[in-house]
């Protein structure tokens, strides 16, 4: 089936929107969802384009006439799930069903042996890749330590989770929550899954979309996250809409992998191990291998850089500006001198051998980290790539542990290009 | 950190051994009986229906984490996915939405998961798109699971609240529980909502069945070791009525197979009030005192011997 391309007209997306949008082009089946501040919008959204209530707002409107005009399946379950658990476990069965296949697109032959050798796909001579429903599923931070149970099990039956995408709305300020909470602590360090931070809703959905292309045939489930401020803010985003329908109408079916499905203690084991020794340094590999895909960027400021700048979620956002406005650049410039600025929204895994690249060719002493939450897990990642590798490179900390108030909101700039 | 008193060791650590145990319910325990019957029952279905090859509707069993399921998958191979614990339910309500119109998601789980899982049973009654089949092992009787806490489910006022319709199953009656789910897969399709209680073993109806069908039934006998068993019920008033006098009585050696397993027979030292439970041919006599004889109707590899009946 081929994929069906439309003009959204001229609009402007919140980043919740951005990501049901991006959601929608990879052609996402099932959805289910705890409703929370920041993040309800977004089931909101599928609820709305799944006939559940009515449509509200321009981008339900216009993307549902579409939807109805293409035959485009879509399950929404919000508020039936009763819990954050319970979302991610009906997101859980949604997904393992495997009864279709896709051509390899990412994976080499020997890479599919390691991702898939073991299942009951491992005798396909072509190297498919097995696949089934895509499926997202949301809830705001709070909701990853309600979920915890069924998402540390997603880890314990990869690869079948391959095409599961999470999206966590993170309230790092407390605006409309008990708890502040940096969740890139969660998904990154405890569950250890891709994990990224976006920055923007002109460029979120492109994100999320590749996001499903490369993860679901890496077999591992992936997070988006996005902070308070961007979850709510709109932007001006791409007009034209490419919905994957040959995604959204793969075969349905469930295939019997017990060793894998029955998460009993002599199957996870073995498991567990692998993804540690084996997939996670494959995740890493092929993350580098597609940083730009996934919506990163490098660039060179200066013919001899002695520092790297990563940003990271809103920081990235605010040094857009920088592109645009002689007077930053220059501001950055004398702060760092010639310098790289890599700028992320992966959070989870970083590729360590980017940084060695960058190290063995350019005369580097710092890499300055910018990045919003306390978890400061890009930093505590950057720290061990270095002792690991060796690298004689200092890492310098320079985040904000907490999101200002919506209505405090500031930009971030000064913050990286101050002296 | 490794020190004089604290050496690191010298090698690399050794992996954990893990060591394999025989996989087996608590005596008196039905469960594993049940899932035999949901799949009997899909075979009786399609060859009600003439169905074969890929004609044929096709089985999911969605599982919770529990003995009597980690059994099913064990010793019968019939579970194909057991997640998290208390997700059984909502499981099975996701792979219907990615699962084909030829397959039927059969859930399950203990009564003590019931009580996690009511989320997800109510997700299921409410779900108007697909039928629900959700087997609850009510492991009250024999006390385990939800039964080692007081928590009692009256599935009967519990399960019509939530929105389904409840059947009681004794989980001994294999083939009468297998043309009961041949005559349930239509109703799931029907998008009708049915939760089927395995009721906790009941001694007294496996004997009068497995006497009804000729079987001759298995019996426990005991060494001279294994003495006095009237006194555990001296015992017992003693310690209830007396207590201060407890200290005074000599030791009993089958305090715990008789009081423990809540056995009659054992109690009075009376053979002929045996029913065949089986929970004695499990239980570990340090004296090794005690022993069985016969079929076992608790063991959960008895399955092919009771299709034979």
């Amino acid at each position: 089936m081929e994929n069906a391309t439309f003009d959204l007209g001229r609009m402007r997306l919140s980043g919740n929107h951005a990501i049901a949008r991006g959601t929608l082009e990879a052609g996402v089946r099932v959805t289910s969802a705890y409703p929370g501040a920041p993040i309800s919008d977004l089931q909101g959204s599928f609820e709305q384009l799944a006939g559940n209530i009515p449509k509200t707002n321009a981008f339900t409107i216009k993307v549902g006439e579409v939807l109805d005009q293409t035959g485009y399946q879509l399950a929404a379950h919000w508020g039936t799930t009763t819990n954050e658990d319970n979302s991610v476990a009906l997101a859980l069965g949604a997904v393992i069903g495997k009864a279709d296949f896709k051509k390899r697109e990412f994976l080499t032959k020997k890479e599919w042996d390691l991702v898939y050798g073991e299942t009951v796909f491992a005798k396909d001579e072509e190297k498919r890749i097995p696949v089934g429903s895509r499926v997202m599923t949301s809830f705001k931070h709070l909701g990853g330590n309600t979920a915890a149970d069924a998402l540390r099990v997603a880890v314990n039956v990869v690869p079948y989770t391959g095409g599961l995408g999470i999206a966590s709305g993170d309230d790092r300020q407390g605006t409309s929550s008990q708890t502040m909470q940096d969740n890139k602590v969660l998904y990154a360090f405890h569950f250890r899954i891709p994990t990224l931070e976006l920055h923007s809703p002109s460029t979120a959905h492109t994100t999320v979309k590749n996001c499903y292309r490369l993860f679901e045939e890496l077999g591992v489930p992936f997070v988006v996250i996005m902070n308070y401020d961007l979850s709510y803010r709109e932007d001006s985003v791409d007009t034209v809409m490419e919905l994957d329908m040959e995604a959204n109408h793969r075969l349905k079916g469930f295939t019997r992998d017990p060793k894998h499905l029955v998460t009993i203690g002599p199957h996870i084991r073995p498991r567990e191990i692998k993804f540690h020794s084996k997939l996670i340094p494959l995740f890493k590999k092929k993350v580098m291998e597609n940083f730009e895909f996934l919506g990163n960027k490098v660039t060179e400021y200066g013919a001899q850089p002695k520092a790297v700048v990563v940003v990271n979620g809103p920081f990235r956002e605010d040094f857009r500006l920088v592109d645009d406005d002689p007077a930053l650049k220059e501001r950055l410039l004398n702060k760092y001198g010639d310098v790289v600025v890599i700028e992320s929204d992966l959070v989870f895994p970083q590729p360590g051998a980017l940084y060695e690249d960058l190290v063995s060719k350019f005369p580097i002493e710092k890499i300055f980290v910018f990045e919003e939450g306390y978890g400061r897990v890009i930093y505590l990642q950057l720290l061990d790539i270095i002792n690991r590798r060796g690298l004689d490179v200092k890492v310098l900390d320079c985040s904000i542990p907490y999101e200002p108030r919506i209505y405090e909101r500031f930009s971030y700039i000064d913050h990286i290009v101050n002296v | 950190m490794a020190s004089s008193q604290n050496p690191a060791p010298e090698g690399p650590a050794k992996d954990e051994i893990t060591y394999m145990r025989p996989v087996s319910n608590c005596a008196g325990c039905g469960d594993t009986k049940v899932s035999w019957s949901v799949h009997q029952g899909m075979r009786l279905f399609n060859r009600e229906l003439g169905l074969k090859g890929k004609d044929r509707y096709r089985l999911i069993y969605a599982a919770d984490r529990g003995c009597g399921n980690l059994q099913g998958y064990h010793t019968y191979g019939i579970v194909d996915a057991i997640l998290c614990m208390g997700s059984g339910a909502i499981v099975g309500d996701g792979i219907k939405e990615s699962c084909s119109e030829k397959e039927i998601v059969v859930t399950a789980s203990g009564d003590g998961a019931y009580n996690f899982n009511i989320s997800g049973i109510k997700f299921a009654a409410k779900n108007k798109k697909f039928g629900a089949i959700n087997v609850i092992y009510n492991n009250f009787n024999i006390r385990m699971t939800g039964g080692q806490i007081p928590l009692e489910v009256d599935f009967d006022k519990e399960g019509p609240a939530l929105g389904f319709e409840i059947i009681h199953v004794n989980p001994y009656r294999v083939d009468d529980n297998a043309e009961l789910f041949k005559e349930l897969y239509p109703r799931y399709l029907k998008k009708e909502k049915i939760m089927v209680v395995a009721d906790g073993v009941c001694v007294l109806d496996m004997g009068k069945d497995a006497r009804n069908a000729g079987v001759r039934m298995g019996h426990f006998k005991r060494s001279e070791e294994c003495l006095n068993l009237q006194f555990a019920k001296e015992r017992e008033r003693v310690a209830r009525e007396e207590p201060e006098k407890l200290k005074d009585l000599p030791r009993f050696k089958c305090r715990l197979c008789g009081i423990g397993l809540r056995c009659h027979a054992l109690l009075d030292n009376d053979i002929s009030i045996c029913y065949g439970c089986g929970s004695c041919a499990q239980f570990p006599c340090p004296q090794d005192a005690l022993s069985f004889e016969g079929i076992s109707f608790s063991t959960s590899v008895s399955i092919p011997e009771l299709t034979k009946i």
